[in-house]
């Protein structure tokens, strides 16, 4: 079994590397600065760290019920918190079962696996089919608008902040399945909290000329967030800090 | 003779899809030897009806989010951000918010060849740290993260409300720069929470990214931005 864990992995690895050599050289090829480059290698890594953290909760969390090395694999490549989850209580819940409990049963555990992997398999079918087309559609639309006008720079940030809204939404009023993490006091705060900790950190890089700081503002303001959800969590009465709108 | 697809790209572009088309189905040949295996290790094959009333609740939301998540991601990340991403997983919740941290750092745009050299980069970066902690923290830290992140630990509301921290964060900048355009998609999206708060976030960011951008050319339209 970790042989077969050890195998996905370097794949997922090998891939990775692959495609970061070949941008890479592009990058030097297109005249962006090596001090670039390796600033969005550092800035990624600090970025990465507390969602991985995360991840590995997830990880740990399924293991108690799948063992430790399906979990890891799943989380490791295509995997996501959400579906996995899910996947696996779907068809646990068939058996009569569910993640709650280990399973013991290998034909359960088989089953388990086939499930997680079919369910969310199916973007690396299209993938191959539609990226492409996608983006000669994306690009075209995007060059025909800077054609015409400067639109395309607000077309191209009202994307990114349809991305970004989604998810302040669900922090403002969104309910999770499971009922961790509703939207409510705590979750409010801790988003006015990485908006603030973001602007003044950013106001400051620009007033003083922080070139260093600039590419560690966003993680360093979302470490400030999650400090202040345990801070709060600590000092606020608890009938405030479980305020949820779904009680 | 080379088709209309391949004529409207750079060839960078075009290797990149090579590259792209190769590694997904190695890693779909790579995902389903994993049950296939392990089905083999221990001897047993699960009954195919059992897997069958469970993939037909899973698959109608897995699937068609999966389509919407193509749709969507690809503009963003750019081609190898994308065939990357899609192997490596948990977009949503890291690889599309380090990928846009990144482009906004370099002040590069998203469907500029600057972009998709930054956004590969990024989520390259970021799947290898990821590959790293979680085999390091399943090896070292696994009984340790379980104590921190038990419901009753006082660092546990730290990670459950890491996506508020996260995108709060990655937002601010975009919100100061694009304060206009900012407020209408994030009351649309409240608006449709109200209706349906367990909302698949695929499907919500799909709906948020047409309200965004239907919202900037309304505005647009009216010069008001």
């Amino acid at each position: 079994m970790y042989a077969i864990a050890a195998f996905v992995i370097a794949f997922v690895v090998i891939e990775s590397v692959f495609f970061i050599v070949k941008a890479w050289k592009r990058g030097r090829e297109l005249g962006i600065s090596k001090e670039t480059l390796k600033n969005t290698v550092f800035s990624s890594i600090l970025f990465t760290i507390a969602p991985a953290l995360s991840i590995l909760t997830t990880v740990i969390v399924l293991a108690s019920a799948l063992g430790i090395v399906l979990p890891w694999i799943r989380l490791s490549v295509i995997g996501n918190l959400a579906y996995e989850t899910v996947a696996s209580e779907t068809m646990l819940n068939v058996f009569g079962s569910s993640l709650s409990t280990e399973i013991t049963d290998p034909a359960q555990f088989g089953a388990v696996a086939w499930v997680m992997t079919i369910g969310t398999s199916f973007a690396l079918v299209l993938l191959p089919i539609m990226c492409k087309t996608i983006q000669i559609r994306v690009g075209k639309a995007v060059h025909k608008s800077e054609k015409s006008s400067a639109a395309a720079d607000v077309i191209s940030a009202a994307a990114f902040i349809g991305i970004i809204a989604a998810f302040i939404a669900r922090a403002i009023y969104g309910k999770t399945p499971d009922g961790v993490g509703d939207a409510g006091f705590m979750s409010v705060c801790t988003l006015v909290t990485a908006v603030i900790v973001s602007l003044i950190l950013e106001t400051l890089c620009e007033k003083f000329n922080l070139k260093k700081l600039a590419p560690f503002a966003m993680p360093l303001s979302m470490f400030a967030a999650m400090g202040m959800a345990v801070v709060l969590n600590l000092v606020v009465p608890e009938a405030v800090s479980s305020f949820t709108w779904w009680g | 003779m080379r088709d209309n697809n391949t004529a409207a790209l750079s060839p960078y572009y075009n290797k990149v899809h090579t590259w792209g088309r190769l590694w997904s189905v190695g890693a779909l040949i790579v995902l389903l030897s994993v049950p296939t295996a392990i089905c083999t290790y221990l001897g047993v094959w699960p009954d195919a009806s059992s897997v069958f009333k469970a993939l037909v609740k899973v698959i109608p939301i897995y699937w068609i989010t999966a389509v919407v998540e193509v749709l969507t991601y690809t503009p963003m990340l750019g081609a190898g951000g994308t065939y990357l991403s899609f192997v490596t997983g948990n977009i949503a919740n890291l690889k599309l918010p380090c990928g846009l941290n990144a482009m906004e750092n370099a002040k590069v745009k998203a469907n500029s060849e600057e972009g998709e050299v930054i956004s590969t980069i990024s989520i390259g970066v970021s799947a290898i740290t990821t590959t790293v902690i979680i085999a390091v923290g399943v090896v070292i830290f696994a009984p340790v993260l379980g104590k921190l992140t038990d419901p009753d630990s006082v660092f546990s509301p730290a990670f459950t409300y890491i996506l508020p921290a996260l995108f709060g964060a990655l937002g601010a900048g975009y919100f100061r720069k694009h304060w206009k355009i900012s407020f209408f998609p994030i009351v649309v999206g409240v608006v449709v929470l109200l209706f349906a708060p367990t909302l698949a976030v695929g499907t919500l960011i799909f709906v948020t990214i047409v309200a965004s951008v239907g919202g900037a050319l309304l505005m647009m339209k009216f010069k008001l931005v």
